[in-house]
């Protein structure tokens, strides 16, 4: 069950792959370094001296503070977001024109959308644009 | 329905998962395969198993695997989490990044994957994911400072200032007590925060903090030198003057407090006496010191450059100081200093014999000051904008007569010989530099260097080998990819380059492209360690250096070489083997005798092999039972087979483009790139940039008509609109002027300089091919132009090379009458 997992299990599978993902450093300074690197990892979350002069209540004030400051960010930064959006979906884009820009220009699905996007759909102003460099 | 496991299976799942952890890897499998008899669809164990087949380099098995996991379990946050490990560990990071935020729906208070998750966010620069895991993270464990301070980062990287500095200063708050002056991670914490404030643009407040919070802390340089800044932008003369007066105390050789103080000091750039005597204070002051010795000569000017030269000459001279010229060369672009600094020490040889004996002042070793004052001139005569050889000859066998072991006089005539051309006897020299110091280092690195430039790649990798780890499996040139050891990498590759070798060639700047790649991973590592280092100011540094890291110039070398290669490799594939010489010069003897080597090469490889497998006691590296550390392709026969070279280019290309816009020999090669592709927009891209950088380079001249020339062929294939695009954008050549004509305007307005007469001319063979022999004619009179360079000359001869025209050997006897050192222009024997 997936209860039952003890929580290194994946503590120990992050700090495994760590090692296999520098295939290239393979000296053996480079391997003590990493061992060093390895080592130090995590001792530090339950370091109690900090814990001690800290002010639990202070913390939760101001832990309430960020929660209801990130929450009302979360919701402007979204708010931006829609409108974003809502200006970008009032662009009708053609596909052929992304087509068009993703042959011509290489670039991605997305990037050539945005662009289309940032010109009103206008694909001859879109490609000039590009190839002046103005993007 | 996932499976339930008794307990006797529970324990033993933890011990796959321990046996993990240690890298006991077959332990492990034998355990898992134990659970999955009796359990054979268990989710959780069928992952683990899967990540440990992973750690054993059988990927795709573990892919397939963890699949059938998920399958058999989708509701486990274990099997996600395996299945996000997996893709990290072949680095598609997007896909990771999906099935940790999977993982973590499943399991939303695992700080382990919520941890995993952040980091690879901020690998990829998704800032906005970033946030809102480390406000999570924040959330459940708020007591610890460092959680606080990576969300200041977050919102930091993501432009947000003031929050940033809001999250820091709301820590700060919840303190009790403040933290002990002892401290350090509070201490860096206090010097991020006053960046951020600085960064805002806040400099009252950035200073006000300094004062307060800054009093203390651990990091005083930073402190004495912020001060001095803020008190500059605030125009605060006295106290910046004192606090950069302070700062000269601390070190009087650093440019960038003296430019501090002048600054702060609000003197007139022009007032060159006021300026003087600041310096003159410190020289006082200082008697050993350099800086205020040498750089009033930056801006003096006349006489008064003549006298405070003069004076800094005999000093150094005197002291016999090698970089005497290094020190100085950056004045030469101005010509009246060109002209007088060596003037200075023509007077200081022909009076220096008398005063030396005479002069008691001068106390101390006087005998250097002859042969130091000859070698300054050796190095004027050889520098590019002085240029002289045969003096600069004449005076480095002076200083050498002096001092016959001096290191330094070898390697300037070594020098000397490469510029004129003679790559041979340039290495020599250099060589017989090297053993007059067979313990230096820097000696040794220009041995090398010297040896491949004349292609001698089995030479300069012996002389590397000198100083190399000699325990590295593999020799000196797997320790110098190890080590990353870029230049060599690049000079080979250089090197095979010319030899026509362009497996090799290709082989090499392939590496250094991995070796980028690698820096770019090793970032990974910093975002969770920096954090518990508390060095956040270096952080962010290394992020900002990170995400600009393939501007660096060895990154630009190595690629415009490569995309070389790959459109000779388009233009004309190689027909005879990946290593030939292009020309298929190569006889077949020695044709043979190469394939015999290689075929010894392997024996001996296979040998070694063997016998490491026969020695399973010796303790084997890693990266040898790592079999993806194992070179299938040594010699790059695979990268040079290529059939799509041009999509092989792209692979180099784009990041150049994008990292070196301003680049013209970026540009440049992309439009070559581009047009054999036929993406005409994009080559007209790179054709435009390269106008704006340089409307009067060589290359964009003929290129222009290469575009015109192949718009004329292609433009009714285009999709209409690109077309009408390429009409309207496409103005660099005059309405109604013929192509023709354009390009002999262009011959007869250049006809003074080579390299543009060259690509006029190269642009005439593609006009009018009736004309060829007499272009070929013309190409040979270049030479007869004067200050005709020799890399131009070289430039003519691989043009007439890819002509295959008659006119070459004409053209490479002239060029040997004039340069008759050079070995390019030599005979081949």
């Amino acid at each position: 069950m997936a209860e039952a997992q003890p929580p290194t299990v994946v503590e120990g599978a992050t700090t495994g792959d760590i090692e296999d993902e520098v295939p290239i450093a393979k000296s053996a300074e480079d391997r003590k370094a990493q061992a060093a690197l390895s080592s130090l990892d995590a001792p530090r979350d339950d370091d109690s001296s900090t814990t001690k002069d800290v002010d639990q209540d202070a913390v939760r004030k101001a832990m309430d503070r960020i929660a209801g400051k990130g929450a009302a960010n979360g919701v402007l930064t979204k708010k931006e977001d829609e409108t974003k959006v809502a200006v970008k979906k009032n662009v009708k884009v053609d596909q052929a024109d992304v087509a068009l820009l993703v042959e011509e220009l290489e670039l991605n699905k997305i990037k050539s959308t945005d662009l289309l996007k940032a010109y009103e759909g206008d694909v001859t102003q879109a490609l000039k644009a590009y190839v002046t460099r103005v993007v | 329905m996932p499976q339930v496991l008794s307990a006797k299976e529970r324990s033993l799942f933890q011990t796959v998962v321990r046996n993990y952890e240690d890298k006991q890897y077959k332990k492990g499998i034998k355990a898992a395969d134990q659970i999955l008899k009796k359990n054979a669809k268990h989710g959780d164990t069928l992952a683990m198993k899967a990540l440990i087949m992973n750690s054993q380099g059988k990927t795709e098995e573990a892919f397939a695997l963890a699949k059938v996991a998920l399958q058999c379990d989708m509701k486990s946050h274990v099997c996600w989490h395996v299945y996000g490990l997996l893709w990290r560990a072949v680095k598609n990071f997007e896909e990771a990044i999906k099935a940790y935020k999977f993982a973590l729906r499943l399991e939303p208070e695992s700080a382990q994957i919520q941890r995993d998750l952040a980091l690879l966010q901020i690998q990829m620069r998704d800032y906005q994911g970033y946030i809102v895991s480390r406000k999570s993270m924040l959330q459940s464990r708020s007591h610890i400072r460092q959680n606080w301070t990576a969300l200041a980062v977050a919102h930091h990287l993501n432009g947000e200032l003031a929050e940033a500095e809001g999250v820091l200063t709301t820590y700060e708050e919840t303190l009790k007590n403040p933290p002990s002056k002892t401290d350090f991670e509070n201490s860096e914490a206090v010097m991020y925060k006053n960046s951020l404030i600085a960064e805002q643009g806040d400099y009252q407040k950035a200073l006000d903090h300094l004062e307060s919070a800054g009093k203390h802390n651990l990091d005083r340089l930073a402190i004495l030198e912020l001060r001095a800044t803020y008190l500059t932008k605030l125009g605060k003369k006295e106290e910046a003057t004192k606090a950069y007066r302070a700062l000269i105390e601390r070190n009087s050789e650093y440019k960038k407090y003296y430019d501090g103080l002048v600054e702060a000091m609000a003197i007139d750039a022009a007032d060159h006496k006021a300026l003087k005597a600041v310096y003159d204070e410190y020289a006082e002051k200082y008697p050993r010191n350099d800086a205020a010795r040498r750089l009033p000569l930056d801006f003096l000017d006349g006489d008064d450059f003549r006298e405070t030269a003069d004076k800094y000459i005999h000093r150094m001279l005197d002291k016999g100081v090698p970089s005497t010229f290094a020190n100085l060369k950056h004045l030469y672009s101005s010509s009246f200093k060109r002209e007088t600094l060596p003037s200075l020490v023509q007077q200081y040889i022909n009076s220096g014999k008398s005063e030396a004996n005479e002069e008691p002042k001068r106390n101390g070793d006087t005998s250097k000051g002859a042969s130091s004052a000859y070698y300054f001139l050796a190095q004027h005569y050889s520098y590019y904008l002085s240029r002289d050889l045969d003096k600069a000859l004449e005076y480095i066998e002076k200083a050498i007569d002096l001092e016959p072991q001096s290191v330094d006089f070898h390697m300037t005539k070594a020098r000397i010989w490469k510029h004129y051309g003679d790559s041979h006897k340039a290495s020599e020299i250099m060589e017989q530099a090297r053993t007059l110091d067979n313990r230096d280092r820097h000696i040794n690195t220009k041995a090398a260097k010297y040896q491949l430039r004349n292609n001698e790649n089995e030479a300069a990798i012996k002389t590397m080998g000198m100083f190399t780890r000699a325990e590295t499996v593999g020799g000196p040139l797997a320790d110098l990819h190890d080590m990353q050891c870029v230049w060599f990498l690049t000079e080979d590759g250089q090197s095979y380059a010319r030899q026509g070798k362009v497996g090799l060639a290709l082989k090499r700047f392939m590496s250094i492209y991995n070796i980028f790649d690698v820096w770019q991973e090793d970032q990974f590592d910093f975002h969770s360690f920096s954090l518990r280092k508390g060095q956040i100011r270096a952080y962010v540094d290394m992020i900002r250096w990170e995400d600009k890291l393939r501007e660096h110039p060895f990154y630009t070398r190595a690629a415009l070489s490569a995309v070389d290669l790959y459109l000779k490799l388009h233009d004309k594939p190689l027909a005879n083997g990946t290593n030939g010489a292009a020309d298929g010069d190569e006889d077949a003897s020695e044709r043979k005798k190469a394939a015999k080597k290689a075929r010894k090469e392997a024996q001996k490889a296979e040998r070694e092999a063997l016998a490491r497998k026969n020695e399973p006691n010796k303790a084997t590296k890693e990266g040898d039972s790592d079999p993806k550390k194992k070179d299938d392709d040594p010699d790059g026969a695979k990268l040079a087979a290529t059939t799509e070279p041009m999509t092989d280019a792209m692979k180099f290309l784009t990041p150049l483009l994008q990292f070196s816009p301003n680049s013209i020999d970026a540009q440049i090669a992309g439009f070559e790139v581009y047009i054999r592709r036929k993406k005409y927009l994009l080559a007209l891209r790179c054709l435009l940039a390269a106008s704006a950088l340089d409307n009067e380079h060589s290359k964009v001249h003929s290129q222009t008509i290469r575009f015109k020339l192949a718009l004329d062929k292609d433009l009714a294939t285009l999709p209409p609109k690109v077309a009408e695009i390429i009409k309207s954008e496409f103005t660099l050549l005059p309405e109604s002027v013929s192509l023709t004509q354009f390009n002999n305007d262009y011959l007869s307005k250049y006809e003074d300089c080579a390299r543009r007469t060259l690509s006029g001319l190269s642009a005439r063979k593609l006009l009018a091919h009736d004309l060829a022999p007499s272009t070929d004619a013309d190409v040979v009179k270049v030479l007869k132009i004067d200050n005709v360079a020799m890399e131009e000359a070289v430039e003519g001869l691989e043009l007439l090379q890819s002509w295959k025209s008659g006119a070459l050997e004409a053209f490479r006897k002239a060029a040997a009458a004039k340069w008759p050192n050079a070995t390019v222009f030599a005979a081949s024997s």
